[in-house]
């Protein structure tokens, strides 16, 4: 198995596109879309700054792009995901982290489940729901359940909107940092907005 | 242990930096510089300059080459491009069209 298993490594950056039909684990930093025909593994230090399709797709570090899996996608533990998440069956753990727009179709066989999603991409109303997802503010994802399996239909979404600065900062802070996040509220998205309104309050004293 | 493997079967389209070694068994397009070995496999197709502290190629590699230690060419690999590096070995059946410059 190890030696069919495609390695980008801890100290390795990867600036551009890498494609295939073969097994992918990323422990470093990859720059650019990755389309592979069987598993991609983002590992707990590997970063990767662009989209991802493949055949199942495994989180544990952080991702800003979409993730789409032809079987499944799996955010594990301490995974930072920024962007949408599509596959027939979508797993999110408790501990991850995932801002964008969730779809997955229940565990249909890989045939219906492309022709289901198809259908869902004619609708009108999915352009819509994402602009709502993106404007819910923070919403919980992380009920106490050990695995979430969102098997709900096409509509199915979960926000966990947390800041997600920490998306470039080091893998070694994370949990603590995501520990710390998920009990806290998020901090106000414009700081500014927030003291403007305060002033403004003042003057309305006066 | 290599830590950075491109297998058979995977393509990489651009650059790839590393500290590690780099065992390559699939397509690389582009650039590839490590700070370790890099070993171009028996059909392994590189198109790219590649700059490492060591090179062995048993593949294909259309590209030039900068290697601080040495560049080892075994038996049915194809390199086409200037080499650079202190040492360079070619191996009988070994495929190798450019400039070699060992005064480094």
């Amino acid at each position: 198995m190890a030696e069919n298993v495609s390695v980008i490594g801890r100290t390795t950056r990867v600036r551009g596109r890498v494609t295939g039909t073969a097994d992918l684990e990323v422990q470093g930093f990859v720059e650019g879309d990755i389309t592979v025909g069987g598993g991609v593994t983002v590992e707990a230090q590997g970063m990767v700054g662009s989209g991802i399709q493949a055949r199942r797709v495994v989180v544990r570090g952080a991702v800003k792009g979409d993730l789409v899996g032809v079987e499944s996608v799996s955010v594990e533990e301490g995974a930072r995901v920024v962007g949408d998440v599509r596959a027939p069956r979508v797993m999110i753990a408790p501990g991850a982290m995932v801002r964008g727009f969730v779809e997955s179709e229940g565990g249909a066989a890989d045939g219906q489940a492309r022709t289901a999603r198809a259908q869902v991409a004619g609708r009108p109303s999915a352009a819509s729901s994402r602009n709502a997802v993106t404007a819910t503010p923070a919403t919980k994802a992380a009920p106490p359940t050990p695995t979430v399996t969102v098997p709900a239909g096409p509509q199915a979404r979960v926000t966990a909107a947390k800041h997600l600065a920490g998306m470039a900062s080091s893998s070694s802070n994370h949990a603590n940092a995501h520990s710390g996040a998920s009990r806290r509220p998020p901090p106000p998205v414009v700081p500014a907005l927030k003291r403007a309104k305060g002033q403004m309050a003042k003057r309305r004293e006066r | 242990m290599a830590s950075t493997v491109i297998g058979a079967g995977i393509t990489v389209e651009g650059e790839i930096a590393t500290d590690e070694d780099v065992i390559v068994g699939g397509v690389v397009k582009g650039k590839l510089s490590a700070k370790e070995g890099v070993t171009i496999e028996h059909g392994a197709s590189v198109e790219a300059d590649v700059a490492s502290a060591s090179l062995v190629v048993a593949g294909s590699l259309i590209g030039n080459v900068s290697a601080s230690e040495r560049v080892d060419l075994q038996a049915g690999a194809r390199l086409v491009g200037n080499v650079k590096a202190a040492r360079v070995t070619i191996a009988d059946g070994a495929q190798f069209k450019g400039n070699v410059d060992m005064d480094i």
